[in-house]
């Protein structure tokens, strides 16, 4: 009985205390799903600079490379290795044209090392597993999803991009059932 | 447990098979109507555009899911690469009741005359498989008010100056013109043309219980909330069902249709919902499974008498697979045209249709629908910067002023352009899956830059500061308006079935899906595929007597 | 052989004890410990608890509101752990999860007990409708179909469609619930157009020393406004709601400047021609225009009985008229003079 009681113990704290470590759950090395928290600062930095903020909000601050990384886990999970593969490009080329981490050069360079990946004129050398002009033309439409697209899908912050268009949403739009206009009104003798 | 034997299996339920089994159901005969998707509705996407039947970026909003239906793809270096069902190369409708009429831009269009006279009217094209329907307009002229009136059609008979005759008015009034419409409207009478309102597949008012369309801006590639977009999942197929002879099996992908040594259909091999190997015996098979998915089964379908495939001895099978090649021109006005009023579509113009000079054939030009806004990131003109501050000033400052016209020039079909199956890679359930290769006739290319060209002009009429043309008729064929995969014709050897959508030696299959288009007309041609819908039921209800064909 | 018996007894009685107090200590705890280090802990909540401690209800406990795991016995504890069982399986992305309508029908039953005054205001007005009374009506069910688009206005939290809520879709009756359990809950509930977790202070006595703060120096009050769109399942403020362009003919409507507008015109919408006075709209246009409709309408209760007293005197000076027995919807519903869209050149030639 008494070892009867000391694994009853033994038990009872196991269950109790990890209890406690339920809200370690929650910590995590990268505050992101997918991106370790240097890939999401490229992705920050290259999606501002493909929608820039002036008077209304940019990619950033629509969380763009939030739908990027929720995408990842989800219908763009295909898309992962080239996501690895085409920011270490990014990192290598930066480094080997302006010596500088990418996320540390001014607007003006990192549009033009921008423009140089568009055009395929960045070192070939880091882009043996990836072609540069298929991952920018590929982190172009991300990031325009991302922006343009709903929020549900992580990006598009406070309709951020709906705003900036004038486009009503939700939509201001009644229903049918008094007196439908919609044939009568407005229609050009033809 | 054994399925009992039916009068007809119709593999399909989109705008040409919903419309047979109702047909057939009617009549009395017994009814499968095999459908690979499942029942659609605006809950499931709502105004999503990112995974829309139109931007399928994250996904077909309506199917199919890109994992269990693969294509492959011929790429013109002769290199070959498996495509998945969002991609747009892919060429899909959807997978779900009603399939492409749940999402789609409801035009309901008529052929005009000369549309199934290409041949006889512009003469033979080099390189070309251009040909008269073994059927003329007027043979389909009932089948068009048939659909017109079953399935709902609003519109102004003699608004177009170029239409095909017609009996009776359409049941509902057409669509009043937003903005850019009268604004299109006002310079296309000046430069002496004919606009007139696009007759829709969609409630001007109440008809049929359901409510009339109350003119939201996302309309094409999404469901309908209000239920006032007309398409064979709320109109035909339940009348078929309340019937009692049709059953509606969805989540079922047929994979073979048996032939047997007599060459007769004898019934089709199927995955039920839970994947398991079944056979439906039936009297009739009609195949309406859209172009591409038709050709495919048809293919499939390897017996002794037809080792490569059903109706296929002659190599027709899956051939001329032709679209629409869409083409036109964008404007900016300099103060906004847009008014919020949907569908965006609403204006037409047929004046060049036909009978342009030097041109065979031509396209009915149209304002376009309403852009949603990532699609409208993707609208610049020729030389615009792609990304940066300039493009999002140009998203912010031009999306209200933008004009389109834009339109589907009716393709030349030619022999090459083709669906076959491929000897690898196979489907979730193991079945070959659908290889497209071959380009469109050059033609093409000529065709839509006289159309953009004419485009351009009526927007600068309109007093456009900017306009840009967009010029189609490149690459591959096919599309949501593919068609011509099994062509219809008097001679068995350049032909799949005959004028009633039979197939040459196979008495007791049928086609009724816009494969039987011999060419596509100058329109969004699902209307024409429902009329023909109808014209083959009609001809197996009249011959059919019990037990075979008279 | 009894005394190990009574031995092992007493000895586990000891443990069985301290084992009451431990739970009884825990439980007292997790009550009574700030959320931020209960609830919070999880980083699926994380955002709503940090919206939570900038909002009017930063006083009130997470338990107070959204309840506990064991007040609804063995239903809300097998919730609970489905939604332990979920977060395991699943996985679900923290930015996707959702209270599920139960949950917030539940959460807003407790509203009531300190917003009893609203809640009876609610209670006599038009909101209060139940699903039973939206989804039966023959007069609206014989007039337009129902269909999907219902729900965004009444029943924006139903997790289902109409398919699953009422049948026959037909504009032939009669009609029954199909789901019955939703019959008699409410389709227009607090959380419609009210944001919880939303930016504001809770109200606090005026710092009587200053009296000027309780009169021209007063604040303006938080109302915690939120409209809640049911396609994105998120809310909308009234600063980030559209102002809709709305004329009357070709000319434009000035809408009334009050954001809470933007959240009714939502609902009472016009048709897509933006004509005031079309569909379901209200904007006041004619003499009205640019009124609030809080001006005329109590908040809640929406009760506007009283309202043309608030405005105009017994007799206007202007016309020596009486307002409330003008020709208008006012005085009898079936006059042509809606009181939203009434303008003098209804009864009267243009000066």
């Amino acid at each position: 009985m008494r070892t009867n009681r000391r694994e009853f113990l033994y038990h009872l704290s196991l269950s109790c205390g990890s209890i406690l470590l339920i809200p370690a759950c929650a910590g995590n090395d990268s505050e992101w799903r997918f991106f370790s928290n240097e890939e999401a600062r490229i992705i920050i930095a290259f999606a501002e600079q493909i929608i820039p903020s002036d008077n209304d909000p940019g990619a950033t601050e629509a969380n763009v490379v939030n739908f990027i990384d929720k995408q990842l886990t989800g219908p763009y999970a295909r898309h992962r290795n080239e996501y690895r593969l085409g920011i270490s490009g990014i990192v290598s080329s930066s480094e080997a044209v302006y010596n500088k981490y990418f996320c540390d050069l001014d607007r003006d360079t990192q549009r033009d090392f921008m423009e140089q990946m568009e055009s395929g004129k960045l070192p070939e050398e880091f882009w043996k597993e990836i072609n540069q002009r298929t991952f920018f033309n590929m982190l172009l439409d991300h990031s325009m999803q991302g922006f343009y697209g709903s929020p549900r899908h992580g990006g598009n912050k406070n309709y951020a991009s709906y705003k900036m268009m004038k486009l009503d949403y939700p939509h201001v739009i009644g229903q049918n059932r008094y007196v439908s206009k919609c044939a009568t009104e407005k229609l050009r003798d033809t | 447990m054994k399925n009992k034997h039916v009068n007809a299996v119709v593999i399909g339920a989109g705008a040409g098979g919903g419309v047979a089994a109702k047909e057939l159901a009617f009549a009395g005969l017994s009814v499968v109507l095999f459908e690979r998707g499942g029942w659609a509705t605006y809950n499931d996407h709502d105004d999503d555009e990112l995974i829309s039947q139109r931007i399928t970026v994250l996904g077909n909003a309506f199917g199919p899911d890109d994992i269990r239906h693969p294509r492959v793809a011929v790429n013109s270096d002769g290199s070959t690469q498996v495509l998945r069902a969002s991609q747009g190369e892919y060429s899909n409708n959807a997978a779900c009741v009603g399939s492409g009429t749940v999402s789609y831009g409801a035009m309901g269009w008529r052929f005009m005359e000369k549309d199934f006279k290409m041949k006889s009217t512009y003469g033979h094209v080099e390189g070309s498989t251009l040909d008269d329907w073994p059927i003329t307009y007027h043979d389909l002229e009932p089948y068009y008010e048939k659909a017109e009136w079953e399935i709902g059609v609003s519109g102004k008979s003699g608004a177009n100056p170029f239409e095909a005759p017609r009996k009776k008015e359409y049941p509902m009034p057409p669509f009043a013109y937003n903005k850019s419409a009268n604004l299109l409207a006002d310079a296309a009478i000046k430069l002496g043309l004919h606009p007139f309102p696009i007759p829709m597949l969609r409630n001007s008012v109440s008809y049929d219980g359901r409510p009339a369309c109350y003119r939201m801006r996302s309309c094409v590639g999404f469901a309908c909330p209000v239920n006032a977009k007309n398409g064979t999942h709320n109109t035909v197929i339940p009348r078929a069902i309340a019937t009692g002879n049709c059953e509606l099996r969805t989540n079922c992908q047929v994979a073979e249709i048996i032939i047997d040594e007599k060459g007769r259909a004898t019934g089709v091999k199927y995955f039920d919902e839970n994947n398991r190997g079944r056979i439906q015996k039936a009297d009739i098979v009609i195949v309406a499974g859209a172009a591409i998915e038709t050709a495919r089964l048809l293919l499939n379908s390897k017996s002794n008498l037809f080792p490569d495939g059903a109706g296929n001895n002659n190599d027709w099978v899956g051939r001329n697979l032709q679209g629409h090649a869409y083409t036109g021109a964008f404007g900016l006005m300099n103060y906004d045209v847009y008014d919020d009023v949907g569908p965006g579509a609403t204006l037409a113009l047929s004046d060049f249709n036909h009978y342009n000079p030097g041109i065979v054939g031509g396209g009915v030009l149209c304002n376009e629908f309403t852009p949603m806004p990532y699609h409208f990131s993707k609208i610049r003109p020729p030389g615009a910067k792609r990304w940066g501050a300039e493009h999002k000033d140009f998203q912010r400052n031009q999306f209200k002023k933008l004009i389109q016209l834009i339109g589907p020039f009716q393709e030349i079909p030619n022999f090459e352009s083709r669906v076959t199956v491929d000897t690898g890679i196979k489907d979730y359930w193991g079945i070959p899956v659908a290889r497209l290769s071959g380009t469109r006739h050059n033609y093409d290319l000529t065709g839509c830059k006289f159309m953009s060209e004419r485009a351009e002009e009526i927007l600068k009429a309109a007093g456009a500061v900017y306009t840009w043309q967009s010029v189609g008729g490149r690459g591959r064929s096919g599309g949501q308006h593919q068609s011509g995969t099994a062509r219809m014709g008097n001679d068995p050897k350049t032909s799949v079935t005959n004028r009633y959508g039979q197939v040459h030696d196979i008495d007791n299959l049928f086609i009724a899906d816009g494969s039987l288009h011999v060419t596509n007309g100058g329109f969004n041609p699902v209307l024409t595929i429902m009329a023909l819908g109808y014209w083959v039921s009609d001809y197996i209800i009249k011959n059919w007597n019990g037990s075979k064909f008279r | 052989m009894a005394k190990t018996y009574l031995k092992g007894l007493i000895g586990t009685s000891i443990a069985l004890f301290i084992f009451i107090l431990f739970l009884g200590a825990s439980y007292t705890w997790w009550n009574t410990a700030t959320p931020d280090k209960t609830c919070a802990r999880c980083h699926e909540i994380h955002s709503s608890h940090s919206s939570w401690t900038s909002s009017a209800h930063v006083e009130i406990s997470c338990m107070k509101c959204h309840g506990t795991a064991l007040e609804n016995g063995f239903k809300s504890l097998s919730e609970k752990s489905r939604m332990v069982v979920r977060h395991f399986l699943n996985k679900p992305d923290p930015d996707d999860i959702r209270l599920s309508e139960e949950q917030i029908l539940g959460t807003m039953e407790r509203c009531r007990s300190c917003h009893q005054g609203e809640y009876a205001g609610w209670l006599t007005g038009g909101h209060s409708a139940t699903y039973a009374d939206i989804m039966l009506d023959e007069t609206h069910n014989t007039a337009e179909q129902l269909n999907f688009d219902c729900l965004r206005c009444h029943g924006m939290f139903y997790e289902g469609t109409i398919l699953d809520l009422v049948e026959p879709i037909s504009k032939q009756g009669p009609w029954r619930m199909k789901d019955e359990k939703m019959a008699g809950k409410a389709t227009i509930p607090c959380m419609a157009c009210h944001m919880i977790h939303s930016k504001g202070e809770p109200a606090q006595r005026p710092d009587y020393s200053t009296p000027e703060n309780v009169f021209y120096r007063r604040m303006r009050g938080n109302n915690a406004l939120g409209f809640y769109f049911r396609h994105e399942k998120t809310h909308f403020t009234p600063d980030d709601l559209p102002k809709p362009v709305i004329l009357s003919g070709k000319d434009t409507v000035q809408t009334p400047a009050d954001p809470v507008y933007r959240l009714c015109v939502q609902c009472h919408a016009p048709s897509v021609w933006h004509q005031a006075g079309s569909s379901d709209d209200h904007t006041p246009a004619g003499v009205h225009e640019g009124i609030s409709c809080m001006a005329c309408h109590e908040p809640h209760s929406n009760y506007q009985k009283n309202s043309c007293d608030k405005c105009h005197a017994g007799k206007s000076k202007n016309c020596r008229l009486d307002v409330r027995t003008m020709n208008t919807t006012y005085f009898s519903p079936s006059s042509k003079n809606d009181i939203h869209t009434v303008a003098c050149t209804d009864c009267h030639e243009q000066m």
